[in-house]
């Protein structure tokens, strides 16, 4: 059961770093939600044993190396988003899905504000204002990400069954 | 809080370190095959393009191509004929003899990286005798150089990256100078210019060919302001890359020199 369980989320976590590799033109690029960490979010909030926050470095470890950035920054970012979300866990479970949507929105704002902190650091310059569009993106798509996300469950969990 | 700390000690050590660096362009091996998967539906997507062009489409595109080879071919007899007077008067000077520069062609794989990131992914690696601080260019001008080599594949580090520097030259006046790159891939800044020296907006820079990583005389940037008044001893000057830094295709690999027969 938990072997599947990991399956699932492995296959989630594959799609969503393709997903972030994946080519958009240069005015589309700026709106890619940020796959990886929705994905963990949705994981850490419905499964019952979830992710340690070790494995969720090691996953941003990976999507550094896949997307060439600065080796930590994207690990940093996801640890502390799930460290968020379980710390808020009892809370967002029982959100209805709009405020959830929101908790979502704050999360993925945070998290750019700290990539901001980092990359200025780095002398890179300030961002447009495109660069806050990505985190309303991943908001509209939370709650479809969601749905699918537990069907696929479900149907794990029944054809483990049967 | 462990792992934030971490991961701080970790870009630290990416930023000015040395095994880092060595460290992931060993994992950039694996890489390489989820570059080929992400790519599928990009190339999938051309491909469909590619069959459904329309015939008039096509014909407009072949007559386009066509004038501008006749208009290329022009312009490059005139060379030959430069190359020609060139060699000549160097004879005369009893100078070194011109180089001759070999390309090989590549192509960008489609994958979007971290936008912080600065690099390309080109379908060349060490199976193509790629190698690490080679010169990459393409249609219009420098793009950046070689920064990790993987069988098939190989990142390039484009010359808008913060940490980049690039020695170039004033092609009017011979002025040398600096390009470093600013992050954004529209800007290259010259910070090192006196604020009397002769300088005007577009004007061309091309490299200098010191520092042995590029050779000498390709376009690089064209000056598109020039701010004088800056209060201090150097005027702050911004150059726009020619070459398509986040939109090109198709781009050349400089082969390293190889002396011209006698």
């Amino acid at each position: 059961m938990t072997q599947d369980r990991t399956g699932l989320l492995l296959a989630a976590l594959a799609v969503a770093i393709l997903l972030s590799l994946v080519p958009l033109t240069p005015v589309l690029a700026p709106l890619r939600p940020y796959w990886v960490a929705l994905v963990l979010i949705y994981w850490s909030l419905e499964v019952p044993k979830p992710l340690s926050l070790g494995a969720v470095f090691l996953v941003g470890l990976v999507l550094d190396i896949v997307s060439a950035s600065l080796m930590g920054m994207h690990a940093m970012s996801l640890v502390v988003i799930v460290y968020l979300v379980r710390h808020f866990r009892a809370r967002m479970r029982f959100f209805p899905p709009w405020q959830q949507a929101l908790a979502v929105l704050a999360l993925l704002v945070n998290d750019r504000i700290i990539l901001l902190w980092i990359t200025a650091l780095l002398g890179e310059p300030v961002p447009t204002w495109h660069y806050w569009l990505a985190p309303l993106v991943g908001m509209a798509i939370w709650p479809w990400l969601f749905l699918a996300m537990d069907l696929l469950r479900l149907r794990s969990r029944q054809s483990n069954r049967s | 809080m462990l792992y934030l700390l971490l991961s701080v000690l970790l870009m630290a050590m990416d930023q000015s370190g040395k095994f880092i660096p060595r460290f992931r362009a060993m994992l950039e091996y694996a890489v390489e095959p989820v570059y080929l998967l992400a790519e599928l539906p990009a190339r999938a997507l051309r491909g469909v393009s590619g069959y459904t062009r329309s015939y008039s489409r096509l014909q407009q595109e072949n007559e386009r191509f066509e004038n501008q080879l006749l208009e290329q071919a022009g312009q490059v007899q005139q060379l030959a004929a430069l190359a020609e007077e060139n060699r000549r008067l160097r004879a005369l000077l009893r100078a070194t003899e011109g180089r001759r520069l070999e390309f090989r062609f590549a192509e960008l794989v489609s994958v979007n990286l971290d936008p912080y990131a600065h690099q390309v992914v080109i379908d060349r690696g060490a199976a193509d005798d790629v190698f690490v601080g080679q010169a990459v260019i393409d249609g219009q001008g420098v793009m950046g150089q070689v920064e990790s080599v993987q069988w098939g594949q190989s990142h390039v580090r484009l010359i808008s990256d913060p940490e980049h520097a690039l020695p170039v030259q004033v092609l009017r006046t011979g002025q040398r100078t600096v390009a470093y790159g600013t992050g954004d891939s529209g800007r290259l800044s010259l910070p090192n210019l006196p604020t009397q020296s002769d300088i005007r907006p577009q004007d061309m820079l091309v490299t200098s060919g010191l520092g042995d990583r590029f050779p000498a005389g390709f376009p690089v940037a064209v000056i598109t302001d020039i701010e004088r008044d800056t209060g201090g001893a150097f005027a702050a000057i911004n150059a726009r890359p020619l070459a398509a830094l986040d939109r090109g295709r198709e781009v050349l690999l400089l082969l390293p020199e190889q002396e011209q027969p006698e």
